[in-house]
């Protein structure tokens, strides 16, 4: 806005009540910059369910772990029933289902994985280690 | 029965069946209330952008809420590129929600209490998914199932795991919209059946008849609360899961 005044030939610092309404035009824009930016970052972790309850939380990852199960016991059973060759498959993708479960939750829980800053300030998992001893 | 917390699940014809190409088809009420809803949204968003006023009335207002959260969504999972699917991410948040929403209501269906119909939706995004990712990247998408940096060794493994992982969304994602709501309608049913078969007992029943009133006053609002929370984790799982087809390198 400031700046389209300038350009039209008026003389904005001179003027006592032109320029004051340019100033606060200018200061009025940073401050709208500085709440967007603000704003843009309370917007980000919406990716992380921020705002979600425990309790849809605690389902939400409830239910990943399931379907990874189900899946896979569902993929070894087809197999098996096309194959004829009944625990076998059955055995092994309940396995690896279990893995996927485990892995679907995993990305569940955090979305966005930490950065190198954030790996810094987590305690080392060694930790613990010297007081089973 | 009254008391009978599954009955309100149960669909039954209200036109038909029809024999057709060999099916039978009939209009249930599962079919009626997909159609209320489709309607509600229509209906909604129609007479909120009606008069379009530069200071939004309270109808308009709530047509703007809804496109802005979705946009916002959209722009911040998928970024720029993923404009296009801002149409599509709107109508099955709209949906999902209206039909959550209609399902509060007494004696109305809740369609998305069927898994039949959250599983349809779900599965329908996984295949946009798998078919927008083809197209975009062709054979490259691929490699979505293969990690960066994993020894030869166990790459077999791991790439089994991660397709397992892929084609476990759908029903995560299916399951909990329909677990939630299904849940939800069961127990509010079963406290509510709590304060009619109390109140019957006489005096000390109708005593006893508070606590279970009050839970079901609760959760009803914790419903309504799981009603919003749904839809809103569908749309977003949707976006998260689009985001794979545009950008398939973990």
């Amino acid at each position: 806005m400031a700046r389209q005044r300038d350009t039209k030939g008026e003389d904005t610092g001179t003027d006592p009540k032109l320029g004051d309404i340019s100033d606060r035009l200018n200061d009025l824009s940073s401050r709208l910059a500085a709440e967007k930016s603000l704003k843009a970052k309370a917007d980000k972790p919406i990716m992380q369910y921020q705002g979600a309850s425990d309790y849809s939380k605690g389902y939400r990852l409830a239910s990943e772990f399931i379907a990874g199960v189900l899946v896979g016991g569902l993929i070894g059973y087809g197999i098996d029933r096309l194959a004829g060759t009944l625990p076998l498959f059955l055995i092994i993708f309940l396995l690896a289902g279990f893995g996927a479960g485990i892995l679907n939750m995993s990305r569940a829980a955090n979305r966005t994985p930490p950065t190198a800053e954030e790996l810094a300030k987590m305690p080392k998992p060694d930790d613990d280690d010297d007081e089973d001893k | 029965m009254a008391n009978d917390p599954i009955h309100q699940f149960r669909i039954h014809d209200i036109a038909g069946p029809w024999n057709i190409a060999g099916y039978e088809i009939s209009f249930t009420n599962s079919a009626l209330f997909m159609g209320i809803t489709v309607a509600t949204i229509t209906g909604i968003l129609f007479l909120a952008s009606l008069r379009g006023a530069l200071v939004p009335s309270r109808l308009q207002s709530i047509g703007e809420l809804r496109d802005g959260l979705i946009d916002n969504m959209v722009k911040n999972v998928l970024g720029e590129e993923g404009k296009k699917f801002f149409p599509l991410v709107f109508s099955l948040f709209s949906f999902v929600l209206i039909a959550n929403l209609l399902g509060m209501f007494p004696y109305f269906f809740t369609v998305t209490s069927h898994v039949v119909v959250t599983a349809s939706l779900a599965v329908f995004v996984v295949l946009l998914v798998v078919v927008v990712g083809i197209a975009k990247h062709g054979l490259g998408w691929f490699k979505l199932f293969v990690p960066h940096g994993v020894p030869m060794a166990i790459l077999p493994f791991i790439s089994l795991i991660e397709i397992i992982s892929f084609l476990s969304r759908p029903i995560s994602l299916g399951l909990r919209l329909f677990g939630n709501m299904l849940a939800g309608h069961i127990v509010l049913k079963v406290f509510a059946g709590f304060v009619v078969s109390l109140t019957a007992l006489g005096v000390g029943g109708i005593l006893g008849a508070i606590a279970p009133m009050a839970m079901a006053v609760a959760l009803t609002a914790l419903e309504f609360l799981v009603a919003g929370l749904q839809a809103f984790v569908f749309a977003i799982l949707t976006c998260v899961y689009l985001n794979d087809a545009l950008h398939p390198s973990h």
